[in-house]
Parts: structure tokens; C-alpha cells; sequence
């Protein structure tokens, strides 16, 4: 269900997620001697060779198209690390473990355009594409557990790229079923849909996506 | 070449327990004890269980249910003396042996009990565990006769040493103490040289005496059993062979000619300690914790951790010497003392391993189908064991040569002179790439194969360095130097065909063929530098040659005595030598001298101080030329022109190391930092591959705890004020030059800005701990004058109007000398600025023509009052430096833009002077200027959307 969502429906296409996710922070291990760059994100550098520091995201993979640096792979992305959280994820059916909050964007860039920096790169590539498989899984075994009696639902330890596609539709489906539970509501709902028109400058799938407040 | 050894179950447990067996000194008998389990049993040996072949202990044990928690520790007398216990339960337990009455409690602990211990005559009992303090305890009247304190963590080891001079004990840390019987005192600690199983309390340290009482083995770091000396707590060898994991228990045979070690691997390994190189091994189940050797006749018993043991029958091969022959026995026991040590070992075999081969033929399961073949292929003749040994001795022959290498190494370091060493080289391992020399520049690393290596230079900066090919090599080099111009390799003579060759390759040249080499009959290159268009060499002979960039014979000279190593940078060759042979406390006695090569001069020539007890790691000049030596010990020393020239402590690995278990591995150096290669022990140098990361650790003073409490604002006091004394001379130097020193005065500056700002947290941190007189001292310090009006903000604010009173008159004085003395620069310290009385005089800054009413302290008054005009390029730059943020000390609360205006406005008036423009800039004007950020010089076009998206 929630993987066949519309991603037309998501606020954010999976490239703005992943643009959002460019802003996450990642040592690398730069090659050349460059002075600190003062961007209006804020400053970075001195860069040394062989001496680590500490960038955007977006500056790493930047760099690293240059071939002036060499990104260190986060701790999390060793197999180590990531054949543990596979293991406790299939684990534990209703938990999710946690994870940086942009994991499925950054192992992507970081697969993309780093994967001589990373150790046993096939080997972290499946288990990343395992993870994201075993918890799509149960976000969408989650969502057949909406009834109508559901107000709110509680997920922990969510990532950006799994909320961003599961949110539309659980919004609806949350706003349906209590639309449909209080019939006054539904009344009160659509005045106040009419009365304030939603955003328009984020296009046609936004006022999709959010029928009522 | 193990057959699997059938193990009984002699105590039940839920969990992995430590056990322990031991022999009754007849080997009639066995004791066992688990932690986890209440009971003591004996089993008697001699009655064969009915209706059991193959088994080893009798029917019934005796069992001694006494203690209340689990038996963590058994320990016996000699010559069936009595068994004393210890438990979880802190209490130590006598009882008869082999009989198995309760003779009494021997004493009582507040914590568990984890090792015991009988001295050789059995008249004194050891016993340890968590408790603080080695109990010795006597066992005629079963009083203490001793505490013994001094371990940090749990003693899980103890050994007497069979002369019975010394007692031995280690605990969870690997920290090793030998104590002195007969006083009492500790003779060696020997910190950290075990596995720390602090965390892990299912491990337990051991050690042991070798029966000779030579030798003490001690679990080593790395998977391997250390022999330590008796006297001196000095490392003699090391027995590394097949542990993949680190060895937990052993025990020496009884004649101390092999020694049975179990590791965390699950395999149980003999070993020949003479040949030091392992003989039999066998492999189990579950790890095995604990280790017996038969006292007499060719036999192990083991017990693993879930408390099944067993009886490994001729663990040494029969072919070779027995593990009893050559004991001396205390008492002469009559059954073996007469007897033919061939006889009783032929009965040993009969009648042991016969009941094995029964078992096998009738099928048991715990035996494997090949362990059967080997055991009826081992069984007949003594050649094939002779074969097998001799498979064993080839395999092992070079393994050992290494490790003789090693300890020969080791022993060295600490009694004699240090070898020559080149800097940045690790040393060769086996089919792995190693590094010739390492800096932070590039590297020169060495892969040997097939006799001849292949020689790769790899710059950091790919971008700026050269790309070098990669060269082959048929000398055999073993020592590299490597600046931005070229690198320089040289051998060591290997006999008389390879002699050492100094070669030398510039890595761009305009003429073809600029490669040169050197070669030297009867003289050895012992280390190499290279420097700015020179090339040097030291040798065998003493001589420090060198070499210009083309090949040409410059200068030879003498070196004072057996050079240890060389740096070279710049115009600056750094030797350091011996000056004469160590001393009796292990201390090296180096020299140093520093030669400027172009100009033909000495700089620097004096002994070389070191860390007691430590030898010289690094040597080395930082970026800016300054020299620092890097010690064993992990002291980084740096040679400073104060006092008259001394070494000043700069940094101690001691204190930055996070984890004990890292070792820093020295690259490089600048002013304030430290460039290392952070190595997990037992790894002490890095490998080529994964490419090392350099870590940068800033510098510490060893400074003493003082009572302020702002350890770290008085060591950046210090590295501040050091920093500072080295651009004051720079800036001399380069004034005798007449060069032009703007830039290192911009510096200067900062710097001074940067120790004010460090002087008044120490004052704010002096006036909350009440030391009024220091505070005094430290506001004298202070370079500019708005500083001192922070400073007295500083005690109004902690309402201390004394020092208020002191500080007004201090900046009242600093007015009127400054009034005298019309500089162009009016800070109030005048030193490293007298260089500037050269200028010509101009108008003070209307800050000082204004006499500042004292008592009023807000500085508003004081505004200086300038016209606006454009600010100078010089201007710019200093705004550009001041841009980033101050962080004043607490409690001060004048505006720092203030502060910044009227520095600004002094190099303003500075530079209008010199340039004799008449920019004047309002204090304003630089304030709100100075908040600007400097324009970001962005080289590469990077995603647009980044850089707007986020504001600072």
C-alpha cells in the first residue's frame, strides 16, 4: 500500500528529500591543501591532506567528484553495524531501530559517488537495501492495523525518505477516518476548508494531499 | 595432529565458569572446583571405576560441600599437604587432602576470592580477589602475617617464586607486581603487560613461576606467553606460535622444560620452551580454564569452562624428554626417585593411553574418524614423531628467528644504546608493504618480493606533488627521505657483494638521467636527510656526508660518536648522536647538533634531553623550522631559543591518550598542534593500507595542578606566551635583515590579543579562588590598555575593590609611560616592539591625548573620535583577521566590538603612519565592518542551492 504511494502525492519529491539530506554532515579525508571555505552555511576547513575534517554532504560529494578527497564512511555503514541493525529490525516486528534520521539518502549518495571509500561496498549495499526493505515492510504491515477507532499513529526512529512516503496517505487515511466518525466534523471541516484556501505556489499536489485541516 | 580428548562432567553449570584441577602431588588424586558451583571434588585415581573402561576418575569423588557461592580458586600444598579453597562467598577454606576433611576457615574477605596461592614449603597461603590487598597468611596457626596492597583491580593471579624470595600477582588490568617476601615492598610493577579483562570477568590473568624459579611467564598482548626475569622484571622471550586468541591459563611441567598453555581459542598447545616453539596442540569444545600437569609421569589434566575435565595423556611426545625428568623432588618419593624415568614412562603409556585406544575401538562418539587414524598412525614407531617434529621445527624455525630478533631488540632498549633509526620508517613485515619514511609531505614505501622490493613515493597532496613512478629496486632499501623535491633511499651493506649505495631522485629535473647514487666500501649508511638543494648522509664511519642536489661531494665531516638519527629541513640538518654509553638507570645520552648547510654554521649543538628510562622516536623540524624530538615515552619536546637556548615539554602522550591502548605515532608538528597516526595497541606503527589518517592533538604543558582549577586556560597561557616569544625573534631576525615583518606582526598581534583574552579568564578565574596577588601579577601581564579595562571591570564585577584600586594604578602608570614614549604602536609593553622606533614618529592616537578619567570605568567616555575616511588595503586585511568572533572571559561585560575598534584603530593609526596616508576610521566604522565576514573564496563551483539555503 504505502509503497505503491503516489510519490506525485509526497510533499517533497525524493530528490528535495535528498537535497534536505545534502545537508547532514560527513568527514572526509581531503587529498589537497586548501584555506577554509566561509560559506553562509558556515565555515569549513583549513583542508589538510591526510588530516580528516568535517563538511556538508553536499561539499563532500563535491570535493569527491574532484578526486580531492576521500569520504569516510560513517560508523553506521559498516557491515558490522548494519548486519546488526538488519538482525534487530527483523527482529522486533514493531520497532524500528534507529537509524540517522537521512540513512537511506545518505548511503545512496554516498554509494553513488564514494563507493571506492567503502569497505565490502556490494556487501553494504544489500544490507542497506535489505534494511529499507524489512522496514517498508513494516510501515506497510503497520498501516493495515489503522481502523477506525485510530487517531493518531506513533512511529519511532521513522526516516525522512520512509515518512515522506507513507505521510500523505496515513494523513488521509487518519483525516478520513475521523472525518467519517464525527459526521459534525465533517461539516465543520468543510467550512473551514473553503474559508482558507491552501498554499498554492506548491503546486497541484499539495492541495491533493491536504484536503482538510 | 590433535585427537579429541573425552571429557567428564564433573561439575554442573548454567553459564562458562572458571575452574580449576589440580594434582595431588603423587597424581593419585585430582581436585576440581568450578565458580559456579559449591562443591570441591577429589577424585581418586588409582581405583578404577567398575564397569567403566576409559574413564578417568574413580567412581565416586569425594565431595567437600562446605562453601556457601562458588569456588573460584583451589590451591594445595605440597607433599599432600593440605587443599585450601576460596570462594564467591569471601571466605578461604583448609581441608585434608586427599582425605577431604574440614580442617577450618583460613580467613575471611569483604569480596570475593579469586586466586590462592602455597608457598613452595606450604608454610605460607596466598590469597587474593577483589579485595584491596594480597592476604599471606601462614598456615601453622593460620594468622596473617601480611597485607600486600599495591594492585588497582581484582588480584586474579598469584605465584611464589620457588627460591622463595619473591611473590608474584597480577590482576584484570595485566599489571604485573612482584613483591619482596621479606619485606614486603613492591621490587617490579609491570603495568598493562597482560590482557585487561577487566570488563570481562569470566577471564581470569594468571601467571607462574618456572619451577627453576628463573623465569616468570606472564599472558602477553599478543596471544602469546611473556617470559619475564626473575631479578629484573625484564622481558626475556616470548612464546608466539598457533593462539589466535590470547592465552588464558597455562602451567609449567613439572621439570619446567614445557609449558601446556590454554588460550580463548578453545586449543591447548605444549610448548618446548628452550626451543620456544610449540609441539602438540589440541583443540576442544569449550575453552579450557585450567591446566595440571601430572608431577610425575607424562600427563595434563585439563578442565574447561563449563566444568568437564580430563586427563591428556603424553602431551609431549614420547619421543622427546619426559616433562618430569630432571625434578628434584623435595622429598624423596620412594616409588619414582629410584626408578628408570623410561620405565615409569613406559608404565604411564600402558596403562593410560591402552584405556584410550579401548574407548576408541569400542566407538565412542566423541571421536573423531581422522583423530583415530592419527592416534593409531602416532602410536608405533618413534621416527615418525621424529618427522614430525622435524615438520614442526622447519615451520617454525623462522618464526622464532623473529622472535628472537624482537626480544633481542627489546632488550637492547633497555640496557644499551639505541640503533640508528630513520625517521617516519616502520619496521619490515612479512609480505606486507612498510614504510621507508613517512612525513607530512608524502611517503616512500617498500614491498619486498622475490628478493628484490618495489619502492613507491605517494604525495598527500595529489594535487600539488609530483606523480612519481614506481621503481624497482635491487639494493634492498631500507632507508628513505622525502621533501617536495626529490627523495633519497639508502641500503645498509648486506656481506660483501651488496654494499651500501646512497641513491638520490629528484622528481623533476630539466636534464635527463639527474638520478645519481653513491656507493660506500667497508662504511654503512645509517641514516639519510635531505634538505634544501643538499643531501645527507651518515655513516658507520661517523661522517656525515653531504651530497648536493646533483651528486657533488659538498662537505664531509665528523659526527661526535654513533649517530641515532637525522632531520633535515631547509637550509637545517638536526644529528642527533650518542655522546656516550647509557647509564645505569637506562637513560640514552644523545647529543644534537643543527649545521645550517648553505651557510656552513652551527646553530644548535647540545645534549639531547629525553624522558627517563626512554629512547628518541622522531626528530624532526615543523613547518616553520622550529626542531622537536618525540620520545618513547611520548613526549614531544620542542627546541626554543629561550633561556639560551632549552627544550621545552610541549606535549605528553600520557595525558592526551583517550583509551590506554593507543599508541601515537608521531608525523609531524606546527606551532600549537600535533600530527600523529593513531595506532590501537598492540599495533605501535601504522600499516600502508587502509591509508593512514593523520589526527591532529593539541599541545599540553605538564603543568602542575594548581589550586585555580583552569588547567586548560594556563596551559593555553603558556602555549600562548611560547608562541608568542617565537614570533618576537622571528620578527628581531627579520628586522636585522631589514625585511619586511607586517605580516608575522600582524600575527604578533593576534596573538597578544589572544593571550590577553587568556589572561583575563585567568584573572576572573583567580578572583572567584580569592588570589588577589596573582591576579595583580597576571593584570600586569596584559598587553593593551582596553584589556586592563576588562580586567577591572572584571573585579568590580566580583566586587573586589582592592585589586580594583591596583589595577587603576597599573593602567594609570601604563598612561604615563606612554605618554613618554610617543610610538607609533602605544601598547603599553614595549618588547619585540622597538623595532618600530625606526618609524617616524606621528601623532598619538586621540586615545591617548585624551586623559582618561580613571574612576569613571565605563568606557564610553573614552570614544575615540576620528574622522571616517577609506580604510587602507593593510586595513582590510586586519579587519579580515579580527572578523572572527571574540570570546571574552565571563563576567566581563565591555562591549568586544569596543574593544576591537579601538585595536583596529591603533593599526590604523599604525598603518597611516607608515604609508603616511591619512585614513582615519571611526571606531564604528571598523566595529560594524570587523562583525562582516570575509568574502568566501569559493575555487570550485559547488551545488548553487547550498549555499543559500542555510544563514549562518
Amino acid at each position: 500500500m504505502a509503497g505503491q504511494t503516489d510519490h506525485s502525492l509526497s510533499i517533497f519529491s525524493a530528490a528535495e528529500v535528498e537535497f534536505i539530506a545534502e545537508d547532514e554532515m560527513i568527514e572526509i579525508v581531503p587529498n589537497i591543501r586548501m584555506d577554509a571555505l566561509n560559506l553562509l552555511c558556515g565555515d569549513f576547513g583549513p583542508f589538510l591532506p591526510q588530516i580528516p575534517c568535517t563538511v556538508p554532504l553536499w561539499l563532500a560529494v563535491a570535493l569527491k567528484k574532484r578526486g580531492k578527497c576521500s569520504i569516510r564512511t560513517p560508523d553506521w555503514m559498516s557491515v558490522e553495524k548494519l548486519t546488526q541493525v538488519l538482525e534487530a529490525e527483523r527482529e522486533s516486528p514493531r520497532e524500528f531501530q534507529p537509524l540517522p534520521f537521512h540513512y537511506v539518502e545518505i548511503s545512496r549518495l554516498l554509494l553513488d559517488h564514494a563507493h571506492d571509500d567503502i569497505p565490502e561496498v556490494y556487501m553494504v549495499r544489500s544490507l542497506i537495501e535489505d534494511i529499507r526493505n524489512v522496514r517498508f515492510h513494516k510501515v506497510e504491515s503497520g498501516l493495515e492495523t489503522i481502523s477506525g477507532r485510530t487517531h493518531a499513529v506513533k512511529l519511532k526512529n521513522l526516516s525522512a525518505m520512509e515518512v515522506n512516503v507513507v505521510r500523505p496517505f496515513m494523513a488521509r487515511v487518519l483525516q478520513a477516518f475521523y472525518k467519517h466518525d464525527s459526521p459534525e466534523m465533517v461539516q465543520q471541516a468543510d467550512t473551514s476548508a473553503s474559508k482558507r484556501p491552501q498554499v498554492v505556489d506548491r503546486g497541484p499536489r499539495v492541495s491533493l494531499s491536504c484536503v482538510t485541516c | 595432529m590433535g585427537r579429541l580428548l573425552k571429557l567428564r562432567e564433573a561439575h554442573k553449570t548454567d553459564a562458562p565458569a572458571t575452574c580449576s584441577v589440580l594434582w595431588a602431588h603423587d597424581g593419585s588424586h585430582l581436585a576440581t572446583s568450578c565458580a559456579s558451583d559449591t562443591e570441591v571434588l577429589i577424585h581418586d585415581l588409582s581405583a578404577p571405576p567398575p564397569g567403566r573402561s576409559g574413564s578417568t576418575a574413580g567412581s565416586s569423588p569425594v565431595v567437600l560441600r562446605h562453601h556457601k557461592e562458588g569456588v573460584t580458586a583451589i590451591a594445595l600444598g605440597p607433599m599432600a599437604g593440605p587443599l585450601a579453597s576460596g570462594s564467591f562467598d569471601h571466605s578461604v577454606k583448609l581441608y585434608n587432602f586427599p582425605v577431604g576433611s574440614f580442617q577450618g576457615n583460613v580467613t575471611r574477605f569483604t569480596l570475593p576470592i579469586k586466586s590462592l596461592a602455597f608457598n613452595k614449603s606450604g608454610s605460607l597461603l596466598a590469597a587474593a580477589g577483589d579485595d584491596d590487598g594480597i592476604k599471606l597468611i601462614s598456615t601453622i596457626d593460620l594468622t596473617i602475617s601480611r597485607v600486600l596492597k599495591g594492585h588497582r583491580g581484582p588480584v586474579t593471579g598469584l605465584s611464589f617464586d620457588p627460591k622463595h624470595d619473591y611473590l608474584a600477582s597480577i590482576d584484570s588490568f595485566g599489571t604485573v607486581i612482584y613483591w619482596e617476601l621479606s619485606t614486603g615492598k613492591q621490587l617490579h610493577t609491570l603495568k598493562s603487560i597482560a590482557p585487561n579483562y577487566n570488563s570481562d570477568s569470566s577471564v581470569l590473568n594468571t601467571l607462574s613461576w618456572r619451577p627453576d624459579g628463573e623465569m616468570l611467564a606472564v599472558p602477553g598482548l599478543r596471544n602469546d606467553v611473556v617470559m619475564y626475569d626473575r631479578d629484573t622484571g625484564e622481558k626475556l622471550f616470548n612464546l608466539r606460535g598457533d593462539h589466535e586468541k590470547s592465552v588464558c591459563s597455562f602451567c609449567w611441567s613439572p621439570n619446567g622444560k614445557y609449558l601446556a598453555t590454554s588460550g580463548l581459542d578453545k586449543q591447548v598447545l605444549i610448548w618446548d620452551v628452550d626451543l620456544k616453539q610449540d609441539i602438540e596442540r589440541q583443540k576442544f569444545e569449550e575453552r579450557i580454564c585450567g591446566l595440571s600437569w601430572k608431577p610425575v609421569g607424562n600427563s595434563l589434566a585439563v578442565i574447561d569452562v563449563v566444568g568437564r575435565f580430563g586427563i591428556w595423556d603424553n602431551p609431549v611426545p614420547v619421543s622427546m624428554k619426559s616433562p618430569t625428568e630432571g625434578v628434584v623432588l623435595n622429598e624423596p618419593h620412594p616409588l619414582f626417585e629410584d626408578e628408570d624415568e623410561e620405565e615409569v614412562l613406559g608404565k604411564g603409556i600402558s596403562c593410560y593411553s591402552g584405556s584410550l585406544d579401548d574407548s576408541i575401538e569400542k566407538g565412542s562418539g566423541d571421536f573423531s574418524p581422522i583423530s583415530r587414524k592419527r592416534v593409531k598412525k602416532r602410536g608405533p614407531s618413534f621416527d615418525e614423531g621424529e618427522e614430525v617434529l622435524q615438520e614442526i621445527d622447519s615451520r617454525k624455525r623462522r618464526k622464532e628467528s623473529e622472535n628472537k630478533r624482537e626480544d633481542g631488540e627489546i632488550r637492547e632498549r633497555a640496557v644499551r644504546m639505541q640503533d640508528a633509526f630513520q625517521v617516519g620508517f616502520t619496521p619490515p613485515q612479512q609480505g606486507k608493504r612498510r614504510f621507508l619514511c613517512y612525513n607530512l609531505l608524502g611517503c616512500v614505501t617498500s614491498l619486498e618480493n622475490d628478493g628484490f622490493s618495489h619502492v613507491e613515493v605517494d604525495f598527500h597532496d595529489t594535487g600539488r606533488g609530483p606523480r612519481v613512478p614506481s621503481m624497482t629496486d635491487y639494493f634492498g632499501f631500507t632507508m628513505a627521505a622525502l621533501n617536495e623535491k626529490g627523495c633519497v633511499l639508502a641500503n645498509p651493506c648486506k656481506g660483501e657483494k651488496n654494499m651500501s649505495t646512497l641513491m638520490y631522485r629528484p622528481f623533476g629535473s630539466w636534464a635527463n638521467n639527474s638520478e645519481w647514487s653513491m656507493r660506500f666500501e667497508l662504511e654503512e649508511v645509517k641514516v639519510v636527510a635531505l634538505g634544501k638543494n643538499w643531501v645527507a648522509a651518515v655513516t658507520s664511519h661517523n661522517f656525515l656526508r653531504i651530497f648536493t642536489e646533483s651528486g657533488l661531494q659538498m662537505h664531509i665531516l665528523s659526527v661526535n660518536g654513533p649517530v641515532v638519527a637525522a632531520a633535515g629541513s631547509g637550509d637545517l640538518l638536526a644529528v642527533v648522536t650518542h655522546a656516550s654509553d647509557c647509564l645505569s638507570s637506562g637513560d640514552q645520552v644523545l647529543e644534537i647538533k643543527v649545521f645550517n648547510i648553505n651557510e656552513a654554521t652551527q646553530t644548535i649543538s647540545g645534549r639531547l634531553p629525553l624522558t627517563p628510562c626512554s629512547h628518541l622516536t622522531w626528530l624532526g623540524f615543523s613547518e616553520d623550522g622550529r626542531l622537536g624530538s618525540f620520545d618513547s615515552k611520548g613526549n614531544l619536546r620542542v627546541y626554543s631559543d629561550q633561556f639560551g637556548g632549552s627544550w621545552l615539554p610541549v606535549f605528553s602522550a600520557d595525558k592526551a591518550r583517550k583509551s590506554e591502548d593507543e599508541n601515537y605515532w608521531i608525523v609531524g608538528f606546527n606551532a600549537t598542534k600535533l600530527f600523529c597516526i593513531v595506532c590501537k595497541s598492540p599495533e605501535s606503527y601504522p600499516s600502508v593500507m587502509p591509508k593512514p589518517v593523520l589526527t591532529i592533538l593539541e599541545f599540553s604543558s605538564p603543568l602542575a595542578s594548581s589550586d585555580l582549577g583552569a588547567d586548560e586556560v594556563e596551559n593555553e597561557f603558556m602555549m600562548t606566551n611560547l608562541q608568542l616569544s617565537e614570533i618576537r625573534k622571528k620578527i628581531k631576525d627579520m628586522e636585522a635583515f631589514g625585511l619586511d615583518v607586517t605580516a608575522l606582526d600582524d600575527e604578533a598581534f593576534s596573538l597578544e590579543v589572544k593571550l590577553d583574552r587568556c589572561i583575563l579568564k585567568l584573572i576572573a578565574s583567580c578572583c572567584h579562588s580569592d588570589r588577589l596577588v596573582r591576579a595583580t601579577e597576571l593584570a600586569r601581564l596584559l598587553s593593551t590598555q582596553k584589556s586592563l579595562k576588562g580586567a577591572i571591570t572584571i573585579v568590580t564585577a566580583s566586587k573586589l575593590p582592592i585589586l580594583q584600586e591596583k589595577f587603576s594604578t597599573i593602567l594609570e602608570e601604563r598612561m604615563l609611560d606612554d605618554l613618554k614614549t610617543p610610538e607609533p604602536i602605544p601598547t603599553g609593553r614595549s618588547n619585540g616592539k622597538t623595532a618600530y622606533s625606526v618609524q617616524p614618529p606621528v601623532r598619538l592616537s586621540p586615545m591617548m591625548e585624551k586623559s582618561p578619567d580613571l574612576n569613571n570605568r565605563t568606557p564610553n567616555t573614552i570614544k575615540p573620535q576620528i574622522k571616517p575616511s577609506p580604510a587602507t588595503e593593510t586595513l582590510k586585511l586586519v579587519k579580515a583577521r579580527y572578523s572572527t568572533p571574540e570570546n571574552l572571559a565571563q563576567g566581563e561585560d565591555i562591549s568586544k566590538e569596543r574593544e576591537l575598534g579601538s585595536k583596529l584603530e591603533k593599526v590604523a593609526t599604525f598603518v597611516k603612519g607608515k604609508g603616511n596616508a591619512t585614513s582615519e576610521v571611526t571606531g564604528k566604522d571598523v566595529s560594524s565592518s570587523a562583525t562582516g565576514n570575509v568574502k568566501p573564496e569559493l575555487k570550485i563551483p559547488i551545488n548553487p542551492f547550498a549555499r543559500v539555503k542555510k544563514a549562518t
